[in-house]
Parts: C-alpha cells; structure tokens; sequence
C-alpha cells in the first residue's frame, strides 16, 4: 500500500487496491492554522503543514507545493498574494512587446524560493519518503508562456503560431530545468501542470505545444522519475493529444467525464487520476456527499490505471473533514458503502439517551469516530485520549462512538454531529477533525471541572 | 451584389476569423448602398453569435473566439466611424468587471467583447473591482445590467456583497445582475440573489439580449 501502490499504479502494473493524492496545496497551511502566503513562503511552516497532510489524509501520494507561479515570478512576473489562494500574476514581462526571454534567465537551484521548496522536499523525503509517493509540481509550458505574455498569446496562435511555439519551447527549457531539480530533491513524480490547455484546439496544441510537452515527458523520464500530465476545465477535447505527449498519467478535474477520457488513455496504457469536485463537493458538500461522490466514481471505472483525486488543487477552506471522508471512502469503499447506506436507513427515532454530563462524577469525552481502525484522523483523535488516559482517569471518563454501528449513527444524528471526527468534552463539541495536543486537550478537560 | 449574399459573407468573415474580408464586406455593402447598421447586426452580428455557440459547444477555443471577437470589433468601430456613433444606437447599457482580489480577467474581457459586439454599451471596470464601485459606475453610467466575474472560490463572496449593496441601498429591483467565473455556479448565484448565472460568453450574450427582448428591468 502507500508509496508502493501508487508507484505500481504510475508504471501501469496490477495493483490491488487504488492510490489516493490529496493534492493539498494552501489547503495544507489550514491543517496547520497558517496562510496560504505562510506556507507558500515559509519552509518550516510548509513542512509542518504537509506533515500534517501525511498524518490526517492517509496519502499514497501527495505534493509539495502547489504554486503555478514559482517560474513567473523568477522571470519576471508581478505576484499578487492572498491569505487563501496562491498567488496570481498580475504583470506580464512579455506584454507588448513580443520577446523571447534570454536563456540566462532559465531558473537555477538558486533563483526565487526554488531553495525553499527544494529544503521542504530534501526533510519531506527524509521524513516520509519510504510511504508516501511525493510530487514536484512544474508550471507547464503553456500556462507559463500565458504568464510571461498574458491574454496576447490567444491572438499570437493565430497571426503569430512560430512565434508562440518559441515561446513555449523556452518554457520547456524552464520545465526541463526545474524538473531537474525537483528530482535531484527526491521527488518520485514530477506533474507538470497546465491548466490553460483545456482552452485551445487540438491542432494548436499539436502545431505549437506538443514538442514542448513530449521533451520534458521524455526528460523526466530519461532522470528516472515518473511523469503526470495536470489539466483544468473541460480538456474533454484535448485528453488524446495530451496522450500523444506520452505522460505516465494525466490528472483531469470535474469538467472532465473520468469514465469516457479513461476509454481514451487506457489503450496509451496512461493512468488517468481525479477528479472529485471541488467546489460543490469538497468545499460545499458534506461528509455524505464525500463519500458518495467516491464510491459513484470507483463503481463506474476499471480500478486499473486509476489514482482518485481531487480535481485540482484543493480550495483553502474545504473541511478538513470531507477530506477525511474522501481517505476512507477510497481506501475501505466497502465500508463507506455501509455508512452511507447505514446513515441512511438509521431512523432518528431509536432510543437513545443523551447523558446527564451536569450530574456526573466525572467529565465525559465522547468520540464520535468513523471507523478508528482505518480513518487515520480518528486513529489520531482517538489516541490523544488513550495515550493521555492515565493522567486524566481520576477527572474523566471517555466513550467510543463509531459510524459503523446504527446506534452510534443515530446518537450522532441525535447530538447534532454533522462531521466526523469529531470529540465532545461534555455534551459541547469542542474538535472536529483537528487532534488537540496534549497541552490543549488537558486545559479543556480542567475548564469542566471547574465549572461543576 | 445582393444584400442576403453581403451580409453572408460579413458572417463568413467573423467565422473565419478574417479582417481583411471583414474590410471589403464594409466596403462592397457602402457601394451597393446597403444599409451599415443593419450589415451590422444582420451579417457580423450574426455571425459572433454563432460563433459564441460554437464555443458554448466546444468546438471552437478560446484563441479562435478572441481574434474573432477582435475582428468583430473593428467591423463595429469602422461602421460606427463611418455614420458616427450617435447613429448606431445602443440596446442597453451594462457595467462588468472582475471582482475585489482577483486579477484574472480572460473570461471576462471575451465577456465584455462578445456582449459589445451585439449591440450593448459595456463599461469594463477592469480586474479587482470593490463591490461598492460596481454599485457606484453602475448609478453613474445609468446602466441596466450589472456583470461581475470570480475566478477564486474566495472572492466569489465580493459577488454576495453587491447583491448585499443593491438590496441595502433599495436598487436591487433597478438592475439585472450576472455573475460568472470558473467556481460560479447556478446553486452560487441563486443563494446570493443574482439574476442569472453565466456558464460561458455565450450564455452572457444569451442572457443579455434575452432580457433587451424582455424589456430590460
């Protein structure tokens, strides 16, 4: 499982079971209470935040830093940063005037935070390097010669296509480059990332990008690393010539039908991964929807050659609960299977009684947990109490709810508990998803006894 | 030269992407004394609007539709040069832009362009627009349709303030509002009380000129 699974599922072998790459971008600094601005710029807090990635997600596989911009602003681009988004570029230093920028500009080891990222994946390598699959993400081409051009370059495909195919091939240069790097970091899969693809023709994309793409597939190939293909939007159009650039895997968001593009990689012998939305479900569904939304996309596709994953980069805010959710719904399908139709059939109406916590002795935790042998952030929830038992014993007792017992569903129903895991002191929920530490969670119980 | 095959090759011309023949279309129209505006919205006119179907459809991109929507606008100002703008009159008038803390600006500027190109007044308040300065261009510019395009799940809520400004000032009923972007969506738009959701530049124009049809407000 793990690293070994997805690193079989890249090289097209038979696995069994189906890799899962949260692509936690900024979305990682909210695990850790950090900016987006703060982890796209901060190696410790990068590496903290990702930490926490491994730990609450379960990953096979997951990046380093999601961040389209690291190659502009080292050529040149303005950024304009936000406290929940990666940056975005805001000046573009071949607008104008159509140039071609010096190859003295190619980005070293050295330019821009390349030495922060490359520091963040040296520790994430020593650190979970032998479990988890990791991911350096490259501006792709395309997007990045729309970042040194802006919207110009939709015109220049048309009056200027030598011109653009320039262009792009100095961008090639660029992800060649940074490619280099990121694999010298330790990086087990470079995913050159570009979303602008989705936006032109077929014949542009194979008159002026193709070479572009197929030499850094054939790059990255030749330093021994794996290769993924990231597009956003509606690249229904684009899924075959973007084969014919010979990528390990292609990465495909919402706009995308996973079941008929699969028909198309899969005689390529390319391993196609997504594509769960990200708005009306990671960020605005609920745990339910989650889940659902998994088993729909594992029950409609051959299980080989397949990564589940978010469509794209994961919104800052989604909760970090959904997340878990979509962790066990692809890694235990059969039991989210039962949960949902569990939670389903479970009528509120079965007896249960909520506790007198006023006239108790003690205080009481209660954990109301997924399933604490397979959810990795319930076996984290549920730890923080047992592994502080001891201390707390003689002021606290704790209980175990669990999503897979019709009882602890309609308890959980009952207590108006929307998100798993989650832990109550008292009645009152006090963590959803997040393990309080040690410090944290001892105060919380003492503020109770206070109050009785 | 007949006006039926005039104004067919005025569409051909937006469809195939060609100024040059959008020029000599102008020109063979004035010397077959064929009536400019409506070469405008008979031949180029029709032709973006096919054109903005084909890309709702997908089998144009985004290349093709902004040089096509580039020749359709130097058709326009030709023809406006040459009877002077005060005699092609405008449908309606419309202020867009892309909303407080976003910089992209792609989709709305094809917005701005395909929706100019059909015959209505866009005042285009650029990118990282505050909510408040749609409200205020909108009032200055006595505008009828308000346009504002998110292309970040976090900025989609600087579109929930503008409905919130309308409804608070008392001129919600005074304008149309569209919202549009990448995480837009239908469920986005009716929780926050616009008037239509825009999946794409087609559907905008789509929408513009249906409420024109319908009166405006």
């Amino acid at each position: 499982m793990g690293k070994d699974l997805l690193i079989k599922t890249l090289k097209h072998e038979k696995t069994d079971g189906v890799p899962w790459v949260p692509f936690a971008g900024v979305h990682a600094g909210k695990l850790k209470g950090y900016t987006a601005e703060e982890v796209l710029k901060d190696a410790d807090k990068l590496f903290e935040s990702l930490m926490e990635v491994k730990k609450i997600y379960a990953p096979d596989g997951m990046p380093i830093m999601f961040d389209l911009q690291v190659e502009a602003e080292i050529l040149g681009c303005d950024l304009l940063w936000a406290k929940d988004n990666p940056p975005s570029v805001k000046s573009h230093p071949c607008s104008g005037e159509k140039s071609i920028p010096c190859n003295c500009k190619i980005p070293t080891a050295d330019s821009g935070r390349i030495p922060m990222i490359v520091d963040v994946m040296k520790r994430m390598k020593a650190a979970v390097g032998e479990e988890v699959a990791l991911y350096g993400l490259i501006c792709g081409p395309f997007t990045l010669a729309s970042h040194l051009r802006g919207s110009e370059i939709f015109m220049d495909m048309i009056k200027d296509p030598a011109y653009v195919k320039e262009l792009v091939e100095f961008c090639g240069e660029v992800a060649c480059k940074l490619s280099e790097i990121y694999i010298e970091a330790g990086m087990d899969v470079i995913a050159v990332v570009d979303p602008l693809v989705s936006q032109i023709s077929p014949k542009h994309f194979e008159s002026m990008l193709s070479d572009s793409f197929k030499a850094t597939f054939d790059f990255i190939r030749e330093k021994g690393a794996l290769s993924s293909f990231f597009v956003c939007g509606n690249a229904t159009r684009q899924i075959k010539v973007m084969c014919d650039t010979n990528p390990d895997s292609i990465s495909v968001d919402e706009n995308v039908n996973l079941h008929d593009s699969k028909l198309v990689t899969d005689p390529y012998n390319i391993t196609i991964g997504g594509n769960i939305p990200l708005t009306t479900t990671m960020l605005h569904g609920n745990q339910q929807d989650n889940m659902k939304c998994v088993i729909d996309l594992m029950d409609s596709l051959d299980h080989h050659n397949l990564i589940i994953s978010p469509g794209c980069d994961m919104p800052y805010d989604t909760p970090i609960e959904n997340t878990v959710a979509v962790a066990q719904a692809v890694k235990r399908t059969d039991d989210a299977r039962k949960m949902i139709e569990n939670y389903e059939s479970v009528e509120e109406d079965i007896d249960i009684s909520i506790p007198d916590y006023k006239d108790r002795d003690k205080v009481l935790i209660e954990l109301f947990l997924l399933d604490p042998e397979q959810c990795a952030a319930c076996t984290y929830m549920l730890n923080s109490v047992v592994d502080i038992y001891d201390e707390i014993k003689e002021m606290a007792d704790y209980v175990v709810y669990k999503y897979t017992i019709k009882e602890d569903i309609a308890r959980t129903k009952k207590m108006g508990i929307s998100n798993l895991p989650t832990m109550c002191v008292n009645g009152e929920v006090k963590w959803v998803s997040i393990i309080p530490s040690k410090e944290e969670f001892i105060n919380e119980i003492k503020k109770y006894i206070k109050k009785k | 030269m007949n006006k039926e095959l005039i104004f067919q090759m005025a569409h051909a011309s937006i469809i195939d992407c060609d100024e040059d023949k959008a020029m000599q279309v102008i020109k063979d129209a004035q010397d077959n004394n064929i009536d400019l505006v409506e070469l405008l919205s008979m031949g180029f006119s029709s032709g973006i609007r096919e054109l903005g179907d084909q890309f709702g459809r997908g089998e144009i991109f985004l290349p093709e539709l902004i040089f096509s929507t580039e020749v359709m606008k130097k058709a326009s100002a030709v023809i406006e040069e040459k009877l002077g703008s005060d005699n092609v009159q405008k449908k309606a008038k419309m202020v867009i832009g892309t909303v407080a803390g976003d910089v992209h600006d792609i989709g709305k500027g094809i917005v701005c362009s395909l929706v100019k190109s059909n015959g209505v007044e866009v005042y285009d308040l650029g990118r990282e627009v505050p909510a408040l300065t749609f409200i205020e261009k909108a009032e200055e510019y006595q505008v009828d349709f308000i346009g504002s395009s998110a292309l970040l799940t976090t900025t989609m809520t600087e579109q929930k303030k503008i409905e919130d400004i309308l409804r608070k000032e008392g001129l919600r009923d005074k304008y149309k509002t569209m919202v549009g972007g990448a995480p837009v969506t239908k469920r986005w738009a009716e929780k926050i009380g616009a008037d239509a959701y825009c999946e794409d530049a087609a559907e905008s124009v789509k929408m513009v000129m249906q409420w024109i049809e319908q009166g405006g407000k």
